[in-house]
C-alpha cells in the first residue's frame, strides 16, 4: 500500500530514462573496438609499406652492356674443348678487356682497378657458364649484359646521393662520371634480377640470392609435414577417441598444452643434443631442421586436431556405433573425415609457424653460410628466416634491400599457405 | 475437492476437474430436492409444488448437458489418463444417472397432479404410506452415494449397494400390501396402478443410487463392479480396506 | 512387497520411502520382484534383464531393475528426466560402454547370450540390437550410403545388386522409399527432420537386427512426422522387438503393448499399456501419468 514513489513509475518510463545513457555506452564501446582494429591495420600497413618500399628494388639489378670477344687463345689455347680447360680459363681477362674497350681513356693501375671494380667480381662466371653450355661461342663476339658491383647498383638505384661531396661518398667522382657516361649511351640499365630468386647466398650482394634458402625451407617443411601431420593426427585421434580418461592421459594432455608454450630455442637445444650429438645426424641439414620443427609444431597440430575431433557431434559417433561399427571404423569412416578440415587448418597454421621459425634452427647449425643450393634433405642448407637474419646482419647497404625483399618472399609464401588452407578446407567441406 | 481432482502440476486442470466435480454435487442436490419435493407435494396434496418440480426438471437437464460439454472439452484438451480418466468417466455416468433420477422425480410429481388436480376422487391416504416412506429412503441413498463419490468413501458406497436390496424388498412388500387393498376395494384399482408406477419410479431411483455407488468403486479401485454380485463387490472393497 | 532391499537404501534413499507408500498396492502379485509392481516377464522374452545396477562413478543410476522384453512387442519406458530409462535402454546394446565411468552389474541376456559376458564382442551385439536416437543423426553422406553403411561394414552382401536390394527394402520398410527413390545420392542431412529419423530407422533395419532400441525417437519431430514414425513402429513390430523410451505418455499409450515406469533409477511398475493408462497400481505411476508431479 505504501510503496515508494519510484515503484509507481511505469516500467517503460524507467527504461526510457536510462536508455540514452545505455546507447551512448554502447556507441563508445563500439568506437573503441573500431579504433583498436584501425590501429592494428595501420601498423600492419606501415610494416608492409616499409618492407615493400625497402625491398622492391632488390628485384631489379643494374647491368652494363659489354661487347665480349670470346678469344680462343684465352679460353682454349689448345682447341681441344676440354671441359677442365674451359672451366679454368681466365674469363675475367675477357671482361676486363671489354671494359677497357668501353673506356679507352682509362690509364694507370689504380684507375684501371677502379674501372674493373665497377663490374661484379662474379661477372665473369656468367661468361664461363655460357661457354661451358655452348663451346661454339669461342671465337665469336657477343653483346652481353653483366651485373655491376653493389656500390654502382646502389648509385644507379639512387641510394647513393651523387650531390654529396666526394669524401662522404663511397664512390669517387671518376666512377660517378663513368656511370653517367654509360647512362647517357644507354649501356647501363636496371633489369629483372633473376639471380635473387634462383641464386645461392654470396658475400657479394649483387650475386646473393634466396634460391638456396627457399629450397632449404622447402626441404625442411616437407620433412616437418611428413613427420608432424601423421604423428599429430594419430596422437590426437588416440587421445580423443581411444585413450581411457585417467590420471596418466591427463598428464599427457597437460604436457602437450605446456609444450605449445615452450620457447622454440629449447627445441633447438634438444635437436642438437639428441639428433646431432646422440644420433649423429648431419649438422645444418633440413632433415634435422624438419625434425626439430616437428617437435615444435606437434603440440599445435595435436591441440587443433583434438579441437576438430571434439567439434564432431557425438551423435555421429553414436549413429555409427549403433549400427555396429567398431570404434576404429567409427573414427575412420565418420569422425576423421568430419574433423579433417579443422585438422588441415591446424596443420597449415603449424607449418606456417615452422616456416617462420629461426631460433631452434640456429642451434642445429642451419645458420651457416652456404653458397650451394641444397639438392636434398641431407645437404647443408639454410632457411628463409635464417637467411633474412644473416643478411640483416651484413654491413653492405645492398643487403638491406635484399633483407626486405626476402621478407616479402617469406610473407608471400605464408599468404600462399593460408590460401591453400582455405581452399583445401572449402573443398573438403563441400564433399560431405 | 478431493485427491481425485487435486494435485496436478497444471492448476487449471485441477480447477476444471473441481468444477466438474462440483457440478455433480450441484446436480445431486437438485435431484434430491426434486425427489423430496415431489414426495412432499404428494403428502401435502400440493399441486403447485408438483408443477414446480416438473418445471425444475429442465434445470437438471440443462446441467446434464453442461456437464457433458465440460467432459468433452476436458477429454479433448487434457487427454486424461488413469485416475483423471476414471474421474471423468465416472462423472459422466453419475450425471446420467442423476438426470434419470430427476426424470423419476418428475413422474412422482405427475402423480400428485393426477391425484389432486381436477375432479378425480383423491386416493386413500394409506395407499400412499409406502410411497412416502420409500421416497425418504431412496433419497438418502442418492445423497449417500454421491457423498461417497465426493469423499471416495468405499464403505458408504458399499452401504448404499446393500441398501438397494432393502429397496427391492420394500418394493415387493408394498406390492403385496397393495394387492390386499385391491382385494378389499376394487374401486381403487385406477389409483393403485398409479401408486405402483410411483413405487416403481422410487425403486428405480434406488437402482440409480446403487449404480452411482458402483461407479465410485470403479473410480477408486479401477475395477468395474457393475453386473457383479454383492459378495464379489464386497471382496473387492475389503481387499483395499484391509 | 514394495520394500527396497536394504543395501540400496543407502544409495537411493528418496524412492525407497516414496515407493513404499504406494497408492493401491496389490497383494496377489506373485511375479513381481524387487519392489517393482506388476509382471516383469514377457510371454516370449527376447531380452531379459535381471537385477541390473548401473553406476556412474559412485552414483547409482539404476537400482536393481529386472525386465523382460518380449518378441514382437513394443515396450515403452516412461518416467521423469533422470529416472534411468535411457540408461537402461543403452545397457541393452552396451552403448554405455562408450562412457568410461559407467559400470553395469547384473545380468542382461539376448536370447540365451549374456551380453555383458567378458568374451562377448559388442560389434555383433549391436548388429543384433540396433538403436535409433533422439536427434535424427544421419551420416553426412548420401541417402544410399547411409542405409548401405551397416550392411557394408558387416559384409552382409556379396554384390552391388544385393546391396541395392537391401537399401530399397529397408527404405520401403521405413516408409521412405517413395519420397527418396529418385534422389538416393543426395545427402541424408538434407532431408526434413521426420524423413531423417525414418532414414535412421531404415539404416538400423538394414542390418536386420532382432531388437530395435529407440531413445525418444520423436522428441525432435512435429506431430505429423511423429505420427508417421509411430505408424512405422507399429508396422515394424511384426518383425522386430522394439523398446522405446519416450517422454510423451500419449506416445507410449499409442505405440506400446507394455509400459514400464521408471522413477529415480528404480523400475516402479510394469504392465500392459492398457492397464497402466487406465488403472496404474502404483501411486508414483499414477501421479506421473496424470501429471501430478515433475
Amino acid at each position: 500500500m505504501n510503496k515508494p514513489a519510484v515503484e509507481q513509475m511505469r516500467t517503460i518510463d524507467r527504461v526510457n530514462a536510462t536508455l540514452k545513457q545505455r546507447y551512448n555506452r554502447e556507441c563508445r564501446f563500439r568506437r573503441f573496438g573500431l579504433g583498436a582494429v584501425l590501429l592494428g591495420l595501420l601498423f600492419v600497413g606501415l610494416m608492409f609499406l616499409n618492407i615493400i618500399g625497402n625491398g622492391y628494388s632488390a628485384f631489379q639489378q643494374t647491368r652494363i652492356l659489354l661487347e665480349i670477344d670470346y678469344r680462343a687463345e684465352v679460353i682454349d689455347p689448345t682447341g681441344a674443348r676440354d671441359p677442365a680447360t674451359l672451366s679454368s680459363a681466365d674469363y675475367a681477362a675477357l671482361v676486363k678487356s671489354s671494359l677497357r674497350a668501353l673506356f679507352p681513356a682509362v690509364q694507370g693501375r689504380g684507375e684501371k682497378r677502379e674501372l674493373y671494380g665497377m663490374l661484379s667480381s662474379g661477372a665473369f662466371l656468367e661468361l664461363r657458364r655460357r661457354v661451358m653450355a655452348d663451346p661454339g661461342l669461342i671465337g665469336t663476339r657477343e653483346q652481353l649484359w653483366l651485373p655491376v658491383d653493389d656500390d654502382i647498383d646502389m648509385l644507379v638505384k639512387g641510394y647513393i646521393d651523387r650531390r654529396l661531396p666526394e669524401s662522404e661518398r663511397r664512390l669517387d667522382n671518376r666512377v660517378v662520371a663513368w656511370v653517367e657516361q654509360l647512362e647517357s649511351t644507354g649501356a647501363i640499365e636496371k633489369q629483372f634480377n633473376l639471380t635473387f630468386l634462383t641464386g645461392g647466398d654470396s658475400r657479394e650482394p649483387e650475386l646473393a640470392g634466396i634460391g638456396g634458402a627457399v629450397m632449404g625451407s622447402l626441404y625442411t617443411l616437407i620433412v616437418t609435414l611428413l613427420l608432424s601431420f601423421p604423428i599429430g593426427v594419430a596422437a590426437a585421434v588416440y587421445l580423443e577417441e581411444f585413450a581411457p580418461r585417467n590420471r596418466w592421459t591427463d598428464l599427457v594432455e597437460v604436457n602437450i598444452n605446456n609444450l605449445a608454450a615452450v620457447p622454440s630455442i629449447v627445441f633447438g637445444l634438444l635437436g642438437l643434443a639428441v639428433f646431432i650429438n646422440f644420433f649423429g645426424l648431419p649438422r645444418s641439414a633440413p632433415l634435422v631442421g624438419g625434425m626439430v620443427l616437428t617437435l615444435m609444431t606437434l603440440p599445435t597440430i595435436i591441440i587443433a586436431s583434438r579441437a576438430a575431433l571434439k567439434s564432431v557431434p557425438p551423435s555421429i559417433r553414436e549413429a555409427a556405433l549403433g549400427v555396429g561399427a567398431s570404434r576404429m571404423q567409427t573414427v575412420f569412416h565418420h569422425v576423421l573425415p568430419l574433423a579433417m578440415p579443422g585438422m588441415l587448418t591446424g596443420t597449415i597454421i603449424g607449418m606456417a609457424q615452422a616456416l617462420g621459425e629461426t631460433a631452434p634452427l640456429l642451434m642445429i647449425g642451419m645458420v651457416a653460410f652456404i653458397v650451394d643450393i641444397p639438392g636434398g634433405a641431407l645437404d647443408p642448407s639454410t632457411v628463409l628466416p635464417v637467411q633474412i637474419f644473416l643478411w640483416a646482419d651484413s654491413p653492405e647497404r645492398a643487403f638491406m634491400e635484399k633483407t626486405s625483399a626476402a621478407i616479402m618472399v617469406l610473407l608471400g609464401f605464408l599468404i600462399l599457405m593460408n590460401v591453400i588452407a582455405v581452399i583445401l578446407r572449402k573443398r573438403f567441406e563441400r564433399r560431405w | 475437492m478431493n485427491e481425485m481432482t487435486d494435485g496436478h502440476i497444471v492448476s487449471s486442470y485441477n480447477k476444471d476437474l473441481n468444477h466438474l466435480h462440483q457440478l455433480v454435487i450441484q446436480i445431486k442436490d437438485l435431484a434430491c430436492r426434486q425427489v423430496r419435493e415431489a414426495a412432499r407435494s404428494l403428502e401435502d396434496e400440493d399441486v403447485e409444488l408438483a408443477r414446480a418440480v416438473i418445471v425444475s426438471d429442465r434445470e437438471i437437464d440443462a446441467l446434464d448437458i453442461k456437464a457433458d460439454e465440460e467432459i468433452i472439452r476436458l477429454i479433448a484438451k487434457r487427454q486424461p489418463v488413469a485416475r483423471d480418466l476414471r474421474e471423468i468417466m465416472t462423472v459422466a455416468k453419475i450425471v446420467g444417472d442423476l438426470e434419470r433420477i430427476g426424470d423419476q422425480a418428475r413422474r412422482l410429481a405427475r402423480l400428485t397432479i393426477r391425484f389432486y388436480d381436477g375432479d378425480v376422487i383423491p386416493p386413500n391416504r394409506h395407499l400412499l404410506d409406502d410411497l412416502n416412506k420409500m421416497a425418504d429412503f431412496v433419497n438418502r441413498m442418492v445423497e449417500d452415494s454421491v457423498n461417497a463419490f465426493d469423499d471416495l468413501d468405499l464403505n458408504r458406497a458399499m452401504d448404499v449397494i446393500r441398501r438397494d436390496s432393502i429397496v427391492s424388498d420394500d418394493f415387493r412388500s408394498a406390492l403385496r400390501r397393495l394387492s390386499t387393498f385391491i382385494m378389499e376395494d376394487s374401486r381403487s384399482v385406477g389409483h393403485m396402478v398409479d401408486v405402483v408406477l410411483g413405487l416403481r419410479a422410487l425403486e428405480r431411483i434406488g437402482g440409480h443410487a446403487k449404480n452411482i455407488s458402483r461407479y465410485v468403486v470403479f473410480l477408486v479401485k479401477g475395477k468395474d463392479v457393475r453386473h457383479k454380485d454383492l459378495d464379489a463387490v464386497e471382496a473387492e472393497i475389503i481387499s483395499t480396506l484391509k | 512387497m514394495l520394500s527396497v532391499t536394504p543395501d540400496s537404501m543407502g544409495t537411493v534413499t528418496a524412492p525407497a520411502g516414496v515407493i513404499a507408500a504406494g497408492f493401491s498396492p496389490v497383494a496377489d502379485d506373485s511375479r513381481a520382484i524387487n519392489g517393482t509392481v506388476g509382471d516383469i516377464t514377457a510371454i516370449d522374452p527376447r531380452m531379459t534383464a535381471r537385477h541390473v545396477n548401473v553406476y556412474y562413478g559412485d552414483k547409482l543410476a539404476i537400482n536393481n531393475v529386472s525386465l523382460d522384453i518380449g518378441k514382437n512387442e513394443v515396450i515403452a519406458m516412461i518416467g521423469p528426466s533422470g529416472c534411468g530409462k535411457s540408461t537402461f535402454l543403452r545397457c541393452l546394446n552396451r552403448m554405455n560402454d562408450t562412457i568410461d565411468i559407467c559400470r553395469v552389474e547384473g545380468e542382461i541376456r539376448l536370447d540365451d547370450q549374456d551380453i555383458y559376458d567378458s568374451g562377448l564382442d559388442v560389434v555383433p551385439l549391436r548388429a543384433q540390437v540396433g538403436m535409433v536416437f533422439q536427434k535424427p543423426n544421419p551420416f553426412p553422406k548420401s541417402i544410399y550410403d547411409n542405409v548401405a553403411y551397416g550392411p557394408r561394414i558387416h559384409g552382409l552382401t556379396g554384390s552391388k545388386s544385393e546391396l541395392d536390394e537391401i537399401v530399397e527394402q529397408s527404405l520401403l520398410k521405413a516408409g521412405l522409399w517413395d519420397e527418396v527413390k529418385d534422389r538416393l545420392d543426395e545427402v541424408g542431412t538434407g532431408l526434413s527432420g521426420g524423413q531423417q529419423q525414418r532414414l535412421c530407422i531404415a539404416r538400423t533395419i538394414a542390418v536386420a537386427p532382432e531388437v530395435i532400441l529407440m531413445d525418444e525417437p520423436c522428441s525432435a519431430l512435429d506431430p505429423i512426422a511423429t505420427a508417421r514414425v509411430e505408424e512405422l513402429i507399429d508396422e515394424l513390430r511384426e518383425q522386430y522387438t522394439i523398446a522405446i523410451v519416450t517422454h510423451s505418455m500419449q506416445q507410449a499409450a499409442r505405440v506400446s503393448q507394455r509400459t514400464a515406469y521408471f522413477h529415480l533409477g528404480e523400475l516402479v511398475e510394469v504392465g500392459k499399456t492398457d492397464d497402466i493408462f487406465t488403472n496404474p497400481r502404483h501411486r508414483l505411476t499414477e501421479d506421473y501419468i496424470t501429471g501430478r508431479f515433475g
